[in-house]
């Protein structure tokens, strides 16, 4: 039931690494260079301060998928570099 | 032996699996409350009883001089209001920072506790305060704390309901920027507040009380004879003993206060270490009281047995890899090999069970704060580090069960002011 247990180790060995990098990239990227660092801003309760929070909130997701999309196609790029690293 | 192993591994896994399944399930249910646009609304009631705050400090000049302001600019009339600082042994200027507000504004007032009687953690700090205090209703705030304005109505509120015996608020990191440290425990806030407890709240289970940004009704706490000061984790055991007296706790995530987070792994360490084993030791005391209660209902119970047992998971996840292992890949194995869906299951748990990940993306999203979800992958590290202090926690106390030499001492956590350069309003 379960595959061989070299071929195993071989995956583990070689994927480990590139997996742990993809992962961590993200979030090494932000913390060098933080796009939000926080802290979360606590404001006083008022109907009006909270529209306006909303409605700052929703600006800032849309430039943050502006630069979501930027990092996705050069993350995009590495990989599709390490192909053609096989021997 | 073979199969015991099997069936230990097993039970394991099916515990993980309860945690998994709890955790998604209230990530769904935030997600789906969310979904429900609500108006804010302006805060109106002529509920004002009186209050009473309590503030433990103990060497907190750093930080105690900003709440103590902050209680000057609350806005609920300072006629219900009566703040009491319990200055606990400070040996720096705490007493006399606390002194001077207390000198200009008649609504607050020092309780200076000598060594003799002072020092012995945070149980014992509030008890005294308690004593000395006569609001129908007690908050409480740590000394690092800084709370929103009209914090003590949104809290106070609830408690119009007789069935509400506390509330907690919610707490939000105030130095995150700071290091790594700082922006990790800030993810680790936001899943277990805007997502953890929200959902409990929502679904009628355990809310908890996490030991400031909250308070109770007096009658209740008097009941319950104030805070156990043998155990670490005084907030847990409150919550635990609220909810046996039948009454509930209630969460409020609107009313918001910051708090400076611990920014080095060594006091971290320190800070996970005594609230892992005041879990512990509120397990031990609460778990079969909560199986027998009959002022709690099924579901109730369930995630009460599940919260309880919440720290001990960093060592079901260890002992479930040690003995998995061996297992897989070693022995033939005929119970996990029929059911091999374990082995994934016991693996993606080991590396973080990623349904709390789920948690804190989550509240991220409806924090509005997408770019700290980059952040998650991190939490890893967190979750790693907890394996061995929950493990040595553990061990700590069953030592000091088996020996009868219970060495529960209340390490602080240092607060330097890192936050104050942070605040806005």
């Amino acid at each position: 039931m379960f595959p061989d247990l070299t071929l195993i180790i071989i995956i583990l060995a070689v994927g480990t690494p590139i997996l742990i990098l993809i992962m961590l990239l993200p979030a090494l990227l932000e913390l060098k260079k933080p796009k939000d660092a926080g802290p979360r801003l606590i404001m006083d309760n008022s109907s009006e301060v909270q529209i306006q929070m909303r409605a700052f909130s929703i600006a800032s997701m849309e430039e943050e998928q502006k630069f979501d999309i930027a990092l996705i196609r050069m993350l995009a790029k590495i990989i599709e570099v390490l192909p053609s690293m096989e021997i | 032996m073979i199969e015991a192993l099997e069936v230990l591994f097993l039970l394991l896994t099916s515990v993980m699996i309860a945690y998994l399944i709890r955790h998604y399930i209230f990530t769904l249910a935030v997600l789906r409350r969310a979904k429900q646009t609500e108006k804010p609304t302006l805060l109106q009631t002529s509920y004002k009883p009186t209050v009473s705050i309590l503030i433990p400090a103990r060497n907190e000049e750093n930080v105690i001089e900003r709440l103590l302001q902050r209680m000057t600019e609350l806005t609920y009339p300072k006629d219900k209001l009566r703040v009491i600082v319990i200055d606990d042994a400070s040996s720096d200027s705490t007493g006399k920072i606390a002194d001077r507000f207390s000198s200009q504004h008649a609504f607050m007032e020092v309780l200076h506790r000598d060594k003799m009687k002072g020092g012995q953690g945070k149980a014992s700090a509030m008890n005294a305060g308690f004593k000395q205090s006569t609001g129908e209703i007690i908050l409480c705030f740590d000394a690092d704390y800084c709370p929103q304005k009209d914090i003590v109505e949104k809290l106070t509120k609830e408690f119009k309901d007789p069935e509400v015996g506390a509330v907690q608020g919610r707490v939000v990191v105030l130095n995150e920027p700071q290091n790594m440290v700082t922006r990790l425990v800030a993810l680790e806030r936001i899943g277990g507040y805007r997502v953890d407890q929200e959902a409990r709240d929502n679904l009628g289970l355990i809310a908890q009380f996490g030991g400031t940004v909250g308070g109770f009704r007096r009658s209740v706490l008097e009941s319950l004879g104030g805070w156990d000061e043998s155990i670490l984790a005084e907030d847990t055991d409150l919550t635990f003993k609220i909810y046996l007296a039948g009454y509930k706790v209630r969460y409020v995530g609107d009313a918001e206060c910051y708090e400076e987070a611990v920014d080095n792994w060594k006091a971290y360490s320190k800070q996970r270490y005594r609230w892992a084993r005041g879990h512990m030791q509120c397990c031990f005391k609460h778990s079969l009281k909560v199986l027998k209660s009959k002022n709690l209902g099924t579901k109730e119970k369930i995630d009460g047995l599940l919260l309880l047992n919440v720290y001990f998971m960093p060592i079901v996840v260890l002992f479930s890899f040690a003995i998995g292992v061996p297992l897989i890949f070693f022995a033939p194995s005929m119970l996990v090999g029929a059911l091999w869906f374990s082995v994934p299951i016991s693996f993606y748990s080991f590396v973080g069970n990623f349904a709390p990940f789920f948690e804190v993306g989550i509240g991220a999203y409806l924090d509005g704060r997408t770019r700290t979800q980059c952040l998650i992958p991190l939490l890893i590290v967190t979750f790693f580090y907890n394996i061995p202090i929950c493990t040595k926690a553990f061990l700590d106390l069953l030592v000091s069960k088996i020996f009868r030499k219970d060495s529960s001492i209340w390490v602080k956590t240092s607060h330097i002011g890192n936050g104050n350069r942070y605040i806005v309003n």
